[in-house]
């Protein structure tokens, strides 16, 4: 048996707001923890600095998450958890160096690596059915709407650029 | 304490996730260079294989091993675990904020170049595969989850619509990184952008996909990394605000335009008065 039990309850609903905080930030810890050797493996940091590194950007998340609960309007953790990371890290700050010497050994390819393997183990029997159902056609209209989404940016973007410059 | 206990219930799934990531990231980066560029696999490309395989809804006597219960649980924990990743995307984007706003007006703008997936996609499934309404919901956005409420609420997911938009949002799932590292990667082989403008068009909205993006990127052009992450991260962090507005406001009006001229007796459009109303 699987949770996903049709389509409507598939739908992958933003209620981040309604994370319980509790066991939010001890699955936090448990991926930080994981990274560990994920960092050792990608940066020349001694093991003290990954763990002062992951520390700090792990009390970023937990920042962010408290704004996400009670900000009086709503955005994506994701969105708050970016926001704070930014404002702390403005070279204006006069913690600046300290904390951005803190984080900015830490590799940001190593972090993206455990998202993703939980990603592989939580497709869902109901993904692998509209897959099969969709069959290859969107398989290739999806690789467009991803390539021309992709070029489009890029190509206004160099136009911007160009113009600006 | 209930916490603690779903934490214990779950090792496996963590332990699955630590080992294979491990391997991934011993493996590293490796390039396949192709006729037009190259193509860079990323630790984050082996680690999604590695898991799929052992997925027990993919390789069907590995729920002996993982229950199908057990993996149904792995899903909350992607968002909690691309939390550290985007916190770091905000930390590279703080100390380069003068980048960053003098980059502004094409970080703006290149928000509109989601309207792409219109461009290329859509005469496609119209022309070349002839599909019907479908390919409204599968175009006009890259169907990430707030682009499905919005079809679930003026469509409802069982329509043809809802089809699209769903079905393009698996796609996204299981190939969106990988779609996202090989286009990344020949164009920052071959030079025909510059690297900044790279950057921006990686901020899609979608945290793999951004990674996978951005990553093959910094891996092509590694003294670029910190403006790379910056301006990818701040784009990204722009369509959270945007995204959803360009695509209920701009993308899906126009298409559902441009598909009733080309099709104006299919036999699924909505009457002509009920247009702007949702059927409920």
């Amino acid at each position: 048996m699987t949770t996903n039990e049709s389509v409507e309850d598939f739908v992958p609903t933003s209620n981040d707001r309604k994370l319980p905080l509790g066991p939010t930030l001890l699955d936090l810890a448990v991926v930080t923890v994981i990274s560990i050797p994920l960092q050792l493996i990608a940066t020349d940091l001694t093991l003290g600095g990954v763990v002062a590194g992951l520390a700090a950007l792990y009390v970023l998340c937990v920042l962010g998450l408290l704004v996400t609960k009670y900000a009086p309007f709503y955005l994506p953790s994701v969105a708050w958890i970016s926001l704070v990371g930014i404002v702390l890290t403005l070279p204006y700050m006069p913690w600046f160096d300290w904390f951005n010497g803190l984080v900015s050994g830490i590799d940001f390819l190593a972090l993206a690596v455990p998202p993703l393997a939980y990603a592989g183990l939580a497709i869902s029997k109901l993904e692998i059915d509209v897959m099969r159902r969709s069959g290859w056609k969107i398989l290739i209209v999806a690789i467009l709407v991803f390539t021309g989404t992709y070029v489009g940016s890029a190509a206004i973007a160099e136009f911007m650029l160009w113009v600006t410059s | 304490m209930k916490a603690v206990k779903a934490l214990v219930r779950l090792w496996p799934i963590h332990l699955i996730v630590l080992v294979t990531s491990i391997v991934a990231q011993l493996i590293g980066v490796r390039a396949i260079p192709i006729g037009i560029g190259t193509i860079l696999l990323l630790p984050l490309l082996f680690v999604f294989v590695f898991t799929l395989l052992l997925n027990p809804h993919i390789i069907k006597p590995i729920g002996k091993i993982v229950s199908t219960r057990r993996v149904a649980a792995a899903s909350p924990l992607i968002i909690i675990a691309i939390m550290p990743f985007i916190a770091k995307f905000g930390t590279t984007i703080g100390p380069s904020i003068e980048e960053v706003i003098q980059a502004g007006p094409a970080l703006l703008l290149q928000e509109l170049g989601n309207l792409g997936t219109i461009l290329l996609a859509f005469p496609v499934a119209i022309w070349v595969f002839r599909m019907g309404r479908e390919s409204i919901g599968a175009v006009h956005s890259i169907a990430r989850e707030p682009n499905i409420a919005i079809i679930a609420d003026r469509y409802g997911l069982r329509s043809p619509e809802g089809t699209g938009v769903m079905g393009v949002y698996v796609m996204g799932t299981l190939f969106g990184t990988f779609v996202f590292a090989i286009i990344a990667s020949l164009f920052a082989t071959t030079g025909v952008f510059s690297i900044e403008a790279l950057a921006m068009a990686c901020g899609v909205g979608s945290g793999s996909m951004m990674a996978a993006c951005s990553g093959a990127l910094a891996a092509a052009v590694p003294e670029a990394t910190d403006s790379i992450t910056a301006l990818a991260g701040a784009s990204n962090l722009l369509t959270y605000a945007t995204g959803m507005y360009v695509s209920l406001f701009i993308a899906l009006p126009l298409v559902e335009r441009m598909y009733l001229r080309i099709r104006p007796n299919d036999p699924d459009n909505p009457r002509v008065e009920t247009r702007e109303e949702p059927v409920r």
